[in-house]
């Protein structure tokens, strides 16, 4: 691949606080103008991960470029060609809403003639229009978040860096907020995500899953299905849910709670049907329902990290 | 490095400290508050002494001696004792601080021709008063003598005082302009050494450093808003100090303007250091208290002259800014010194001031860790 | 509710000292602060800078310098040799005195005619040209009596004068139990209000207000730790001022550990206060340094109380300081016991009550 096709590279990259290695000999590439999405449990390395490749914290060893620049020796140049979302999303709480866009308009340097209007941008399409002139610190969660990605990306930079942006933000909001993802995407710029969210797994062009420092799986959404669950998954529903769990645990069968309804992860589910079905009977659990479902991403990556 | 960054910068800070106008009065008030307290409610002048009188004699001549003391102005009596005891009592409690002490031999000695005793106790724990108190009573004793002489005797050496600069040894005007000098010292760090803390606290800071801002940017445009509210708390300060206090100035405000802006770079740089340093308000707060407030009150010859203290401390004393500035406001107040006169503190201060402005920018990493 | 406290103050320990820089603030700074003003603070003034221009260049000039020299208080350094350097070198502060001998002093002496003895002194620093001038006229004075040029005595009065409590009048044992006072106050002061208001900042009280935590608890676990780095900072700097400054102790000693408990009530009483006004660790810390500088200037720490006008002396009244600083001083200095005391504790004890009853009421308003 040519190298002005990929955004971002990264090699054998590790992170080492004292002895607790956060981030583990991990390799990557995002293509420009992919949607890539980090996923994993909360400690698994993502956001240290992000930090190494924006700049802000400097790897133990391994390599990584973004743009083309090195993140070891050439921080500040990545710093003026990418946009980043903290995952904090620190904007400045006893600014306005309007004062926060001017502050890093002026930060980014964008030009006078084009400052007015990357200002209705962003006002728009966080939808604070009416309430520019609001106490950033007032504003709900979600619009906090949209203001904090307008902010981060006003100045139309080609890689985006985006940390947890979701976090704690209503499910609504959180689809509004991956369709202006897209959009960005559609004009071309590259957006790397990290997210706990398995569910926004499927909103991405490529993932990579990562759990305890290292990289347990990486492709589309779709090849990830495919590959990594060869298995099928079972959805039972069934008021003793918990008990049903325990039992077919001890029976060998992997099985998960997801809501208050089951999973079980079994080999062929034509043959595994019946058989689950008589292993809970004879402990006299009722089976409402039980059928074969396909698998979310969500069940890939509890099997992947039973099985890592 | 650009200008606007700068200004970016600087415009937020200058929002921000407009949203927290408690923090903005009080930066104000300090300046006023202080120079109240030293212009009027202190003064190191020495009166009202408390005394307490056990005169044995009893005559008139042992009752003019308490009348010159009491007199003086310096002295009042509190109360007469009948026993040696009484003053320990007095002195003991605190009610008397001086315990004059006549013996019942006093008139007819004097009166014989012979030396008379006169016993003065002074409550020495707080030698500066004691000290004092001593020098006004020997002076009085030594006038009263000359009087019952029948003052004919012109002692042969006369020594005629003159004081400069300060004629009528007003502590005010010897207190006010160092005053000055350690009220900037102070509030220059407290502008600015939580500053930078408190936006790693935040995590705005997080935030600012993936961004293409460069250090020295950051640094100027936080520096600049607390610049202009130091110097408006300077120009405040002189202003009291010359209307209010009628401490005369006789030197050039324009040069007072420079110098006190050299000061004040210094000053303010130092809390931004701090600030990178301690990446934490509290932590930083507590070093701003040691490094700044204590040395400018203490160590800067401003109310404890440099020359009495020990030798090492007197070489520490040279690398803290609020001396020079002390003997600077001195200078130009007191003794309407010119330029010629301050080169040399102006060099260490400014000197202190780059060094300070460049440490920070070396101590600050655009780096989370 | 005490396993609660307990575990507030742990947490506040912890918080504190884990930046490890802390550690060094909280408990060497006094002690380093205590060591800096028991050098630096120092009123007694000796070394007084001096020149000397002696135009009579005589056997009596040169004795009378001599004296002045070798009294301790004055140090010749200088030689002027006209009055334009006399008047450069007060200009350039390098000296603060300077005395002018006038031609004809010798045989002005021996003629039993008066003569003249020129005295400049640099009044910028009062308080050392007071001293200066008076230190002169005693030597010159004695130096008079001593010539036995005169017929008549002129001293009828014999003069004893004897310093009480502190004979050699050593300005340092005057200051440092006052400065055990001033640094207690300033740490336990800060560490208070910046430590609550960091929470109000960080967000973390409002999760603190959401446990089963009372108001009261929540007090008791913030005050508490800083109470009793408060006491061992007490008992730090005073071993410091013992041992290393020889300040006597003459009164009863056991009498501190109690009377430090009523101090440290009113100083946490006004810390928490302040933690009530300020919304951020800006406000607090500026607020307790605003707080903190008139009460040590206005507690008879360096100005004598009586020498203040009334209405400010009036004003004193509430603050803790004051009464510390007599009772600190009286049982180092003076022997004081309880029965000489008990006003000041008394009143103390008084103040403290009312300051941490006003706080905590603000506090649980804030609160809830």
């Amino acid at each position: 691949m040519r190298s002005e096709d990929i955004a971002v590279k990264i090699e054998s990259l590790t992170k080492r606080f004292g002895d607790f290695v956060a981030v583990d000999n991990i390799n990557l590439t995002v293509k420009r103008g992919e949607v890539f999405g980090f996923l994993g449990p909360n400690g698994a390395g993502k956001s240290t991960t992000i930090k190494m490749l924006c700049g802000l914290l400097l790897p133990t060893s391994g390599r990584g470029f973004v743009g083309g620049y090195d993140i070891m020796k050439e921080s500040e140049e990545i710093k003026k060609t990418i946009g980043y979302m903290s995952q904090k999303f620190s904007l400045y709480d006893d600014l306005t809403v309007e004062e926060n866009i001017s502050f890093f308009s002026g930060i980014y340097r964008v030009s006078n003639s084009k400052k007015k209007e990357r200002m209705e941008w962003v006002l728009e399409m966080s939808g604070l229009k009416d309430r520019k002139g609001a106490i950033t610190k007032t504003l709900p969660g979600g619009f906090k978040q949209r203001l904090a990605l307008g902010c981060a990306v006003l100045h139309e930079l080609p890689i985006i860096f985006l940390d947890e942006p979701t976090s704690g933000v209503d499910p609504i909001s959180r689809r509004n907020f991956w369709n202006l993802i897209y959009d960005m995407s559609k004009a071309g710029t590259t957006i790397f995500v990290t997210t706990h969210y398995m569910d926004e797994a499927d909103y991405c062009d490529r993932l990579a899953l990562i759990y305890r420092g290292k990289i347990i799986a990486e492709g589309t959404p779709n090849e990830l299905r495919r590959e990594h669950m060869k298995q099928n998954v079972l959805e039972i529903e069934t008021d003793r849910f918990v008990e049903a769990m325990e039992i077919l645990q001890q029976e060998g069968i992997e099985a998960a709670i997801f809501g208050n309804l089951l999973h079980a992860v079994v080999a062929d589910a034509r043959i595994d049907i019946p058989r689950v079905k008589r292993i809970l009977e004879s402990s006299n659990i009722r089976v409402a329902r039980i059928e074969k479902i396909p698998p979310s991403l969500e069940d890939v990556f509890v099997t992947l990290i039973e099985s890592a | 490095m650009k200008f606007l960054r700068i200004k970016a910068i600087a415009k937020k800070e200058i929002i921000q400290i407009r949203r927290d106008p408690l923090s903005l009065a009080m930066a104000f008030m300090m300046p006023v508050i202080l120079l109240f307290i030293f212009g009027y409610a202190i003064t190191l002048d020495v009166n009202n002494l408390r005394t307490v009188v056990y005169d044995q004699d009893r005559s008139s001549l042992s009752r003019e001696l308490v009348a010159e003391f009491r007199e003086s102005g310096y002295f009042t009596v509190v109360g007469y004792a009948d026993t040696h005891k009484d003053i320990d009592k007095y002195l003991d409690s605190g009610k008397a601080q001086v315990a004059v002490w006549i013996p019942n031999d006093f008139s007819k000695n004097i009166n014989t021709g012979k030396n008379a005793e006169l016993q003065v106790i002074v409550d020495g724990s707080d030698s500066n008063t004691a000290t004092i108190a001593l020098g006004y009573i020997t002076a009085i004793s030594e006038l009263y003598s000359q009087r019952i002489m029948g003052g004919r005797i012109t002692p042969l050496i006369d020594p005629r005082v003159r004081v400069w600069y300060n004629p009528e040894l007003k502590s005010r005007n010897y207190i006010i302009p160092g005053l000055i000098a350690v009220i900037m010292a102070v509030i220059a760090a407290l502008l600015t050494s939580l500053t930078i803390a408190r936006e790693w606290e935040r995590g705005t800071m997080e935030q600012l450093i993936s961004t293409p801002v460069k250090t020295p940017e950051l640094i100027i445009g936080k520096l600049l808003p607390y610049f202009f509210i130091g110097f408006v708390d300077v120009a405040l300060s002189v202003i009291m100090a010359v209307f209010v206090f009628e401490v005369p100035l006789r030197g050039n405000i324009f040069l007072l303007a420079v110098l006190s802006s050299i000061f004040l770079f210094g000053g303010l740089s130092l809390g931004i250091l701090i600030s990178i340093a301690a990446k934490s308000q509290l932590v930083a707060s507590q070093i701003s208290m040691v490094v700044t407030f204590l040395p400018a009150f203490l160590l800067s010859g401003f109310m404890y002259a440099i020359a009495n203290m020990p030798k090492p401390l007197q070489v520490i004393t040279h690398i803290i800014p609020a001396r020079y500035f002390v003997s600077i406001l001195k200078g130009i107040f007191l003794k309407g010194n010119t330029f010629k006169f301050l080169i040399f503190e102006t060099i260490l201060l400014t000197f202190f001031g780059l060094m300070v402005f460049a440490l920070a920018n070396k101590k600050f990493k655009k780096r989370v860790v | 509710m005490f396993e609660r406290i307990k575990q507030m103050i742990i947490k506040e320990f912890i918080q504190v000292f884990r930046d490890r820089r802390m550690i060094a603030i909280v408990f060497f700074t006094p002690v380093m602060q205590l060591l800096v003003f028991g050098y630096a603070v120092t009123t007694d003034v000796n070394n007084i800078s001096t020149a000397i221009y002696d135009l009579d260049k005589s056997y009596e000039s040169r004795e009378l310098v001599r004296r002045l020299g070798s009294s301790g208080y004055f140090n010749v350094r200088y030689s002027a040799e006209s009055p334009d350097e006399m008047q450069e070198l007060l200009d350039r502060g390098r000296i603060t005195t300077a005395i002018q001998i006038n031609r004809g002093f010798s045989s002005d002496l021996k003629n039993n005619r008066q003569t003249e003895v020129q005295i400049l002194v640099d009044g910028t620093d009062s308080n050392t040209a007071t001293v200066a001038m008076d230190y002169a006229n005693r030597i010159i004075m004695k130096y008079t009596k001593d010539m036995g040029a005169q017929r008549v005595e002129s001293m009828k009065i014999d003069l004893r004068t004897r310093a009480w409590y502190n004979p050699d009048l050593r300005s340092r044992n005057y200051n440092v139990p006052g400065v055990i006072a001033i640094v207690i106050m300033l740490t336990c002061l800060l560490l208070t209000s910046m430590a609550v208001v960091r929470e109000r900042e960080l967000g973390t009280m409002e999760q603190l207000m959401v446990t089963p935590l009372k108001p009261i608890e929540i007090m008791l676990g913030k005050t508490i730790p800083f109470a009793i780095i408060g006491f061992f900072d007490v008992f730090l700097v005073t071993m410091v001022g013992v041992f290393w400054f020889d300040i006597p102790i003459k009164g009863p000693i056991q009498l501190m550990p109690l009377t430090t408990a009523i101090y440290l009530l009113s100083v946490l009483g006004i810390g928490l206060f302040i933690s009530t006004i300020a919304r951020t660790q800006q406000q607090a810390m500026m607020a307790t340094f605003l707080f903190f500088i008139p009460a040590v200037l206005l507690s008879g720490f360096m100005f004598p109380i009586e020498n203040m006008q009334e209405i400010i002396q009036y004003g004193t009244y509430i603050n803790p300081l004051r009464y510390f600083l007599v009772i600190i001083r009286g049982v180092f200095l003076k022997g004081s016991g309880i029965d000489i005391l008990w006003p000041q504790m008394l009143s103390l004890l008084a103040l403290g009550t009312a300051v941490i009853t006003i706080s905590s009421l603000r506090f649980k308003k804030r609160l809830g």
